[in-house]
């Protein structure tokens, strides 16, 4: 295990609110992500999973410990992490295609470049025909999925994604799911990925987290082995195999007990 | 209609669905009664009207008054005297009656010369307002000692009438036209330098994140974030600003204000003009209407997601 590119979250604390009345959001978390793993987080609501996600976006700083990425700390917001917000964050005075494009841009891209990347990522999450369209004339699903195509084309080394499939349809969120791991085995990003299905955690991580609440702490940490990267399984085949229900049944009554 | 309070927005009939005047599906075979209740123009249209018909009732002789109008002249001219002041303001004609020499307009300009002297002016000072309003907000959005020093300067120069300083301004710049576009640059810019400020604080915190999460340096979070995102509220402060140095203005050409819509206005009040004074009345309330109009509608075409996202 390679310990130089990996994301290590070390002695973090996090309060919030003014000093007499602060509230502990996290308590004492430690956490090596490698590269390439597929994390996914699990919890009640309000246990403290996007505020781990947004200390380590580098959007607020912990109140106590640090967070260090290849060795150097996280000081702010950076290309190299990518984040898919839990509430779609576009920006409504572009059109679709701009927003996707808009990462590209800021890397100074050309415009042709960014024309077929964002053709690429539009047809992947099935939003060609509204390219030219605002943002606020789509569906929620649909601003959550031109966030997610936003995020994969400015290629960032990990890709943060809070509740990302939250808002989508079964057959679309399938689809998307597959789409992601392939995306996952074919580039071996590395991915933080928070979920309120257990089903979706399990089948889409290659490691399992579960965080409990107030404060948030994380309770349950094992890898999981469906989902390989360079290895495709077909979905049913992976959810029919008795130890992803065996992990599936244990996550849910970790989170069970969590409460 | 000028806005009278910051950021509200001020519908001279009902509520903001009324954006084009009310819906236009009425038909014209309705009855009255029923276009008046959906159709706001046709409501406008005949209170026009009966305004009209109670200004000729007070100005035309009546024989069971002697012959003479409810109210003189001199205090309400009559509606033709007014149609003749504004034909004569737009035309060479004698300088009086039976006398042969001739004269353009009024004091030497025509009607719509002293409208685009006025115009000119306001344009003159609320670029100047833009120009230094704008980045000033911005500048006191985002770093802290120039907002805490300069607020209050702000704060106190927008609680001045400036009718208050005119005057001082004429002893710094001279009584030409300078002294008046300082008039209007300082009444307008603190309008937008404060709607500059709001909008910076109404922009949400992960719009500026996720762009630099995207890469963005501090130029491109400004360029592609922070000034689109403002230029709502940015529009609406160019909006309440124009409607405060319209009415600056007109005031402010009361001195030495010719050319000058304003000023032909209280010159021509001064001289007992009273035709030409309602004339130039009219005037700088339509010009105020089609000023605003004129903001609405890039507000519609250049923020089309206002009040959406
Ligand atoms: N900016 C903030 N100010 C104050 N308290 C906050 C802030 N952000 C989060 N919290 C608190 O921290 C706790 C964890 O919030 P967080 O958003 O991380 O939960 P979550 O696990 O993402 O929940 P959900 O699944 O509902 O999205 C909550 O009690 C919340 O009230
Ligand atoms: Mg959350």
């Amino acid at each position: 295990m390679s310990r130089d590119k990996s994301l290590v979250v070390d002695g973090v604390r996090q309060f919030f609110g003014p000093k007499n009345s602060r509230v502990q959001a996290l308590s004492r978390t430690d956490l090596v992500i490698e590269p390439g793993q597929f994390v996914c987080l699990a919890g009640p609501s309000g246990c403290g999973k996007t505020t781990l996600l947004r200390l380590i976006a580098g959007f607020i700083n912990p109140s106590e410990g640090q967070i260090t990425v290849s060795g150097s700390e996280i000081i702010g917001p950076g290309p190299d992490r990518g984040v898919v917000f839990q509430s779609p964050t576009l920006y409504p005075w572009m059109d679709v295609a701009s927003n996707v494009e808009l990462g590209l841009k800021f890397q100074g891209v050309s415009k042709d470049q960014r024309r077929a990347d964002s053709e690429r990522y539009l047809q992947m999450v099935g939003l060609t025909d509204f390219a030219h369209r605002r943002t606020y004339e789509l569906s929620g699903g649909m601003q959550q999925r031109c966030q997610i195509a936003r995020v994969l084309a400015s290629d960032p080394e990990f890709i943060l994604m809070d509740e990302p499939f939250g808002a989508l349809d079964a057959l679309t969120r399938e689809r998307l799911q597959n789409e992601l791991l392939d995306i996952w085995r074919k580039t071996g990003k590395t991915i933080l990925f928070i979920t309120h299905s257990v089903d979706e955690a399990v089948f889409l991580g290659s490691r399992v987290l579960v965080m409990s609440p107030r404060p948030g702490k994380i309770v349950f940490d094992e890898p999981a082995i469906f989902s390989k990267p360079g290895e495709s399984i077909a979905a049913e085949e992976i959810r029919s195999l008795p130890a992803f229900l065996e992990l599936r049944e244990r996550v849910r009554s970790s989170i069970q007990h969590s409460h | 209609m000028v806005i009278p309070l910051d950021g509200l927005e001020y519908h001279p009939s009902g509520g903001p669905e009324d954006r084009h005047g009310g819906p236009a599906v009425v038909s014209k075979s309705a009855p009255l009664w029923v276009r008046v209740r959906k159709n706001h123009w046709t409501t406008r249209l005949i209170a026009l009207a009966a305004f009209l018909v109670v200004w000729w009732i007070l100005t035309t002789p009546w024989a069971w008054n002697g012959d003479k109008p409810i109210m003189l002249p001199l205090y309400l001219p009559s509606i033709p005297s007014v149609w003749n002041a504004f034909i004569r303001a737009n035309t060479i004609h004698p300088i009086a009656e039976g006398v042969d020499r001739e004269v353009v307009g009024e004091y030497g300009y025509y009607l719509w010369q002293h409208l685009l002297a006025t115009l000119q002016r306001i344009g003159i000072g609320l670029f100047f307002a833009i120009v230094i309003g704008l980045p000033l907000g911005l500048l006191m959005a985002s770093v802290k000692i120039i907002s805490v020093s300069v607020e209050p300067y702000i704060n106190f120069l927008r609680s001045l009438p400036p009718l208050g300083y005119i005057g001082l301004l004429i002893v710094w710049f001279g009584i030409d036209n300078t002294s008046k576009i300082w008039l209007l640059f300082l009444a307008a810019f603190p309008p937008i330098t404060i709607a500059t400020i709001a909008g910076v604080s109404g922009i949400k915190e992960d719009q500026i994140h996720a762009a630099q999460s995207l890469g963005a340096s501090r130029l491109q979070v400004v360029s592609s974030v922070t000034v689109p995102a403002i230029a709502p509220d940015l529009i609406t402060g160019i909006r309440v600003a124009l409607g405060f140095a319209w009415t600056t203005v007109v005031a402010a050409e009361l001195n030495n204000g010719i050319p000058g819509i304003g000023g032909l206005a209280y010159l021509s009040g001064t001289e007992l003009k009273t035709p030409l004074t309602i004339t130039c009345i009219i005037v700088i309330g339509i010009t105020a209407i089609v000023l605003d109009s004129i903001i609405k509608a890039m507000e519609r075409v250049l923020t089309p997601w206002r009040g959406k996202a």
